[in-house]
């Protein structure tokens, strides 16, 4: 039995293994869980539990032993309870978006997820904040918003499904980090259900709380330090005007130097995205934007503010661009046009879709400066490999993600996939970067981690999530390699197949 | 405020983090001494009490860049750095970190970042938590470790840098840090409103909310703060009065447009007066708001932080209590000075209860922010415990197991 200190631990509860099929004891533990929620948000039959077998990482797979919907904090505090009295290891799901595995249930176990609890719990617009539950999809806070003149900043292109529970656990980002930061700049406070079970508070709605920053060190633990269950988000206003603006560069070199110049000058675009010559193609193929199909690479750079000061701003930009060998530019001039623009980024994957039948994406940073490197690395690799590789990415921010194509019927192709992946994070990480911007380490570049990191940072970082997590009972084997036992983990790559675009 | 020691204290100056990092595993190892880094020392007497003895780790020398891309608009310091230092630096290439810290040309960044120093800006570009992006620190075992990295963008591991903000030298000594910068702005400009009552100064802070402008700070202060304000600052504002103070920057046109408005505006509020300052004048004024919070003339200074919407509630009770008070107040950060009448720490005591009554305590921490040197020891530097407060402890226990780290004050001065 566990206390609420989260210290004591009696083991009488059976191994895992035992627990499943129908042995006793996991009738026992699927009877107590059905009392806390119900017989409707309980699911345990194998061909139910299939569905969440995997995240957006669909590489690797392994099946949850039971699925459970709760619908508050106290209900996830006693089934956080039980699995510690049995001994099973439980991990928090929201929408399942994932690009890193953090869904995987390794070992099977109890998945919490949480799209039941959904609500906005308060808005207060004087004091800039919202509550909601954990669950809520990120958009549907901006939505509530509209017509308030605030909107709720963080904007991961997956907006439309993902959480608010799974932003913050991943610390996402998105097209507007580049002006308005990501999730951890707008979190002012937390509720979570610690992995013993106890349910504790972090931050609050003020400005600051005293002591630690602990709502700040929770966001982007990738639910290993247990399961928000409310969280305080700062509202931001609307801009109150915005210009948008395609330029079309004959090389990419001219594209970044682009980028740079822009933001020494003083500028920060809310937007500055980056679609490369063979993304082009592909946009181009399905939607007939009008690019031209020689070009380099194309921006969509947008700037917002107050309406007197835009215009000045893209008169600067233009005149950066021109210096920076630009062959034309497109501006959006009513919102309509605006939307086309979007339109051609936002659907840069559906148009891959067009090009292979199987495809991967990268999440490497580099300091902005290095862009070029980077991007005529991953031109080198992919003639290496003799794999097409195009790219569409958040350039002011010097996040790139680079889209393998492949077809994953052909092993050959898989093991290139891998290997020139590797050897793009790799290239990042000697360029001064990291191997990940926003879709975090999960299982997927858990290998990484000791690279990156030497043996006291990753003893630091332990000591820290043993803080919250002792037992390693909640969301087993994620973000530090020491906790990788491989035959428990299961997570061997076998094969990435094609991945959920960004 | 200057620190006096009856225990005693020998110093170590550091010449490099490694350097640093042997000196504190050897102190763990061997009959083991409290340690207390220290930057600028603008705030040591509240930090490190006059009985302790131990090392005073001193970060002057660990003043170093250690690389600044400049078209990356990151840069990487050593934790001893001033701020004038790096300001010098950044400003050069038409680059800054947009935080305000009084006494610049003592406080280093370790400082700033332990203490979470800001000011005014606040409001618009946030606190030092938004602007680290890679730290490295040596914990009380000795210890070097690190997170982060080096990019703006990078979510690989556990965020230490934000347990390290805001923890008061009690987790690890702060060695070297790697910035984001962001653009200068072209100039900046003020308007300051005189109010008579509380209710319309209110009723004018919560309209920023709709504002069309877009101010970079707000802050007030009452009468008796106003005075102080306007005297450091050679300026004329009205001290007979409440004072709401907005800022705005930017290109000029945008910030002239800006403070015209906001005139327009907030003429339903009947302000008794406005005047919209310019440029240089604006600056010495700012600099007077961010340098009073610290002001150490005063027998005690507190720090409460409320919701904006309730923040008036706390400045009457204070004002009434003859408190000097200034606010970032679109933030509802408040700080009060008392007055030379609260002479002995039961006087003080009693000040501070009947401030709590005006606070709810669901949602507003009072914290002591200076204090006379002697009462350090008596009065809590937080008045509650904070949310998350025993995670906190086992947070110190871990990562300080002998409790090396300005420990007895993180310890004792909480009365949970
Ligand atoms: C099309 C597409 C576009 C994307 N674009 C972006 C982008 O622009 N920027 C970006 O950053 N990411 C992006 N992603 C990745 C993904 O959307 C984000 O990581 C998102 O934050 C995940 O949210 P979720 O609700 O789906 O979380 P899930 O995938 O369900 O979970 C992600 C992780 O969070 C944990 N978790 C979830 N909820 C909680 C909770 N309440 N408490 C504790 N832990 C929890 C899970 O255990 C897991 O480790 C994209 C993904 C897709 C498929
Ligand atoms: C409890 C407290 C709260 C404060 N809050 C604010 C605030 O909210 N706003 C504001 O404007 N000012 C605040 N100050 C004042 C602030 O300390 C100074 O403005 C300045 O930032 C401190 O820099 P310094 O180099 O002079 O630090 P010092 O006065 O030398 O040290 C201040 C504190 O920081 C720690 N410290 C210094 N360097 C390091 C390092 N490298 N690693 C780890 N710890 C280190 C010290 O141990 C000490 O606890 C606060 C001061 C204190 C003591």
């Amino acid at each position: 039995m566990v206390d609420s200190s989260n210290q004591t631990i009696t083991q009488e509860a059976p191994p895992l293994d035992e627990l499943k099929t129908g042995s006793p004891p996991f009738t026992s533990l699927v009877q107590q869980l059905t009392q806390i929620v119900g017989q409707a948000n309980i699911l345990y039959n194998a061909d139910e539990l299939l569905v969440y077998e995997c995240d957006g990482y669909i590489v690797d797979k392994s099946a949850p032993d039971i699925v459970i919907f709760p619908i508050s904090t106290e209900q996830i505090s006693a089934i956080v309870k039980l699995c510690n009295q049995f001994n099973v290891p439980f991990l928090a799901r929201g929408a399942g978006t994932s690009l890193s595995g953090g869904c995987l249930p390794i070992g099977g176990g109890v998945m919490i997820v949480l799209t039941k609890m959904k609500q906005i719990l308060e808005i207060n617009l004087r004091d800039r904040y919202a509550i909601v539950e954990p669950g809520m999809v990120n958009l549907h806070l901006t939505n509530a918003l509209k017509g308030t003149g605030y909107h709720y900043a963080p904007d991961p292109s997956s907006q439309g499904s993902c959480t608010i529970g799974g932003n913050i656990a991943t610390n996402s980002g998105g097209p507007h980090t580049l002006k308005y930061g990501v999730t951890t700049n707008h979190v002012l406070g937390l509720e979570a259900v610690l992995p013993d079970g106890s349910i504790i508070e972090l931050g609050g709605p003020t400005a600051e709380t005293p002591g630690y920053d602990l709502h700040g060190l929770y966001v982007g633990n990738e639910g290993t330090f247990g399961i928000c269950t409310k969280a305080i988000v700062r509202i931001t206003r609307d801009p109150e005007s915005h210009r948008t603006m395609l330029a079309v560069f004959q090389t990419i070199a001219d594209a970044t130097r682009a980028i740079s110049a822009i933001i020494a000058a003083g500028i920060i675009p809310s937007a500055l995205e980056m679609m490369d010559h063979g993304i082009i193609q592909a946009v181009e193929e399905a939607f007939h934007f009008g690019f031209p199909l020689d070009a380099g690479a194309v921006l969509l750079i947008e700037v917002d503010g107050l309406e007197i000061a835009l215009d000045e701003e893209v008169r600067q930009i233009l005149e950066i661009c021109e210096s920076c060998n630009v062959r034309e530019i497109q501006r959006a001039d009513t919102p309509e046009e605006r939307q086309l623009i979007w339109k051609s980024r936002k659907q840069a994957f559906g148009a891959i879709g067009r090009l292979s039948p199987s495809y991967c994406t990268q999440d490497g940073v580099v300091p902005r400066t290095r862009l070029p490197e980077i991007l005529e690395f991953i031109e080198a690799t992919s003639k290496k490999y003799n794999m097409r590789i195009v790219n569409v990415f958040h350039a002011g921010d010097g996040n790139v993600h680079p889209i393998l194509l492949f077809d994953e019927r052909d092993q050959e192709q898989i093991q290139k996939v891998l290997e020139a992946s590797e050897e793009i994070l790799e290239k990042c990480l000697e360029l001064g970067g990291s191997v990940t911007g926003e879709h975090g380490i999960g299982v997927e570049k858990i290998n990484f981690m000791s690279r990156i990191f030497n043996e006291t940072d990753l003893d630091t970082m332990e000591t820290v999530r043993n803080i919250f997590n002792p037992r390693q009972i909640c969301s087993r084997d994620k973000v530090l390699p020491q906790h990788q036992a491989d035959e428990k983990a299961g997570v061997v790559q076998s094969h990435p197949a094609r991945r959920a675009p960004h | 405020m200057s620190p006096t020691h009856s225990g005693s204290l020998e110093e170590f100056v550091p010449a490099s983090q490694t350097e640093l990092s042997r000196f504190m595993t050897d102190n763990a190892e061997a009959a083991p001494k409290q340690l207390f880094s220290v930057g600028g020392r603008t705030s040591l007497s509240v930090c490190c009490p006059a009985s302790q003895s131990g090392t005073l780790i001193c970060m002057s020398q660990l003043n170093r860049v250690i690389d600044y891309p400049v078209r990356d608009m990151t840069i990487t310091v050593e934790a001893g750095m001033r701020l004038d230092q790096l300001t010098e630096i950044v400003s050069a290439e038409g680059q800054r970190l947009p935080i305000d810290v009084p006494q610049s040309n003592r406080a280093t960044l370790g400082g700033v970042i332990a203490t979470n120093t800001c000011g005014p800006r606040r409001f618009s570009y946030g606190t030092i938590r938004d602007y680290v992006i890679g730290i490295s620190a040596i914990d009380g075992e000795g210890n070097l470790f690190k997170s982060g990295g080096r990019v703006v963008k990078n979510v690989a591991g556990y965020d230490l840098s934000k347990m390290l903000v805001g923890s008061l030298g009690t987790l690890a000594v702060i060695s070297q840090v790697s910035l984001n910068l962001r653009p200068k702005p072209e100039t900046m400009s003020m308007v300051w409103f005189a109010f008579e009552s509380f209710q319309n100064a209110d009723r004018a802070l919560e309209a920023i909310v709709t504002s069309g402008t877009r101010p970079t700070a707000v802050e007030y202060c009452n009468s008796k703060a106003a005075r102080q304000i306007a005297a450091e600052s050679r300026s004329e504002l009205p001290s007979e009065h409440q004072i709401v103070c907005v800022c705005y920057e930017g290109p000029a046109n945008v910030v002239n447009w800006q403070a015209e408005r906001i005139r327009e505006e907030w003429k339903e509020f009947s302000p008794l007066s406005s005047q919209i300052v310019e440029a240089e004048k604006a600056t010495r004024l700012y600099n007077a708001f961010t340098e009073y919070q610290t002001s150490s003339d005063d027998p005690v200074t507190l720090k409460a932080v409320v919701l904006p919407s309730q923040m008036m509630k706390f400045v009457e009770a204070a004002t009434e209590l003859n408190i000097a008070v200034q606010a970032h107040a679109a933030d509802g950060i408040v700080f009060g000075h008392l007055p030379d009448s609260a002479s002995s720490l039961e006087d003080v005591q009693q000040i501070l209860k009947q401030l709590q009554k005006a606070i709810s305590p669901q949602t507003a921490h009072l914290t002591i922010y200076q204090c006379e040197s002697e009462w350090a020891e008596s009065l809590p530097l937080f008045c509650a415990a904070p949310p998350g407060w025993s995670l906190m402890q086992q947070l110190k226990q871990a990562l300080d197991p002998q409790q090396l780290l300005n420990s007895q004050r993180f310890a004792e001065l909480v009365e949970a």
